[in-house]
């Protein structure tokens, strides 16, 4: 996936906001940014593991923002060692253009030291919406880990995989904690952008919109189309 | 065997002595896991727990569980507020240097059985 690659596919798609959420990192968010232009709201993101192992979605008001909070996150984790990338592939830092700027080699792929309420305290720190991904996975969601959804850790959304309908029972049971629900592809391949979408009630599609969404502020909320 | 002599015979640190559950109560039964939904799905009841999980839910689970105590190995150590959710609920935490699979040994070797056995 290059950023240019990401922008075509999502605008092909019909989405009108994507956020880039590597695994513990948010280097490449900014290229992706820039791949976009005008044409498509790019959010600057990360998907932190836990020490628990469960994964949190970061969504963050900038790329300035989310450079920080990645540095902080980045901060936690080893190098990379021989046979990393062989088992877990290259990390490649992408220009706008998709051509390679560099090679990360914090071991990005391992979970960091920081407990989830300490990650999601680490994404409000920087103004950032925490997102508890795919809780109906039995791996690395906030319940398969730790068994029952943890409603003090101050979450801002949980987010359910492809595999769960909109308006589906299934939907219905992971909106119990008060939170909105958001429907994302979590895609690792350029395939599956767009294989889950999210409909937000907003003005525009930016972060500041998405966070009033969040909220259910000012006549906006989450839901369906 | 009771758990003061399971502590006492693994050498494990007591973090809630102010545990008045029943000491006299026998362990019979034991779980290993770090999947703290599969230790709501198969935990047996009466049971100890051995884990690398240190967040708060893991009272939460235990006492839904009706679990009589839970072990950290690999000497990880839950923060304060646990141990306090812990003594409230009833349930006795304890804390092993060994990893998993040697508190597991030593308990299984002490006649603590698995599900299955």
């Amino acid at each position: 996936m290059t950023p240019p690659a990401i922008v075509e596919r999502a605008l092909a798609e019909g989405l009108g906001m994507i956020a880039v959420c590597d695994h513990n990192s948010t280097l490449n968010s900014a290229a992706v940014q820039e791949a976009a232009g005008a044409r498509l709201c790019v959010l600057a993101g990360m998907e932190i593991t836990t020490v628990e192992e469960c994964h949190v979605v970061a969504l963050f008001p900038d790329a300035e923002a989310a450079q920080a909070a990645g540095a902080e996150v980045g901060a936690t984790l080893g190098q990379v060692d021989d046979g990393y990338e062989a088992f877990f592939g290259e990390q490649r830092v992408l220009a706008a253009d998709g051509s390679e700027r560099a090679r990360e080699t914090l071991a990005l792929a391992t979970a960091t030291p920081l407990d989830v309420d300490a990650a999601v305290r680490l994404v409000h720190d920087h103004g950032g919406l925490a997102v508890a991904a795919h809780i109906d996975r039995r791996s690395f969601g906030v319940i398969g880990q730790l068994g029952i959804f943890p409603a003090d850790a101050g979450f801002d959304a949980v987010e359910v995989s492809r595999h769960v309908a909109p308006g589906s029972p299934d939907e219905a049971q992971f909106a119990v904690h008060g939170l909105p629900v958001v429907h994302s592809s979590d895609a690792h391949f350029q395939c599956d952008i767009g294989a889950a979408r999210t409909f937000v009630h907003c003005e525009r599609p930016t972060f500041a919109e998405l966070a009033l969404a969040f909220a259910g502020a000012r006549g906006r909320s989450v839901g369906d189309a | 065997m009771k758990l003061d002599d399971i502590a006492r015979e693994l050498g494990l640190t007591e973090l809630t002595p102010k545990v008045t559950g029943d000491r006299e109560a026998e362990i019979e039964r034991g779980y290993a896991s770090d999947l703290l939904s599969d230790v709501l799905a198969h935990a047996p009841a009466g049971g100890v727990l051995v884990t690398l999980q240190v967040h708060l839910n893991v009272i939460a689970v235990a006492s839904h569980a009706e679990l009589a105590a839970v072990i950290f190995a690999g000497g990880r150590r839950p923060e304060h507020d646990v141990c306090v959710k812990a003594i409230a609920e009833g349930v006795s935490l304890y804390v092993s240097p060994a990893d998993t699979f040697d508190v597991v040994g030593r308990l299984s070797a002490l006649g603590v059985k698995g599900n299955h056995a």
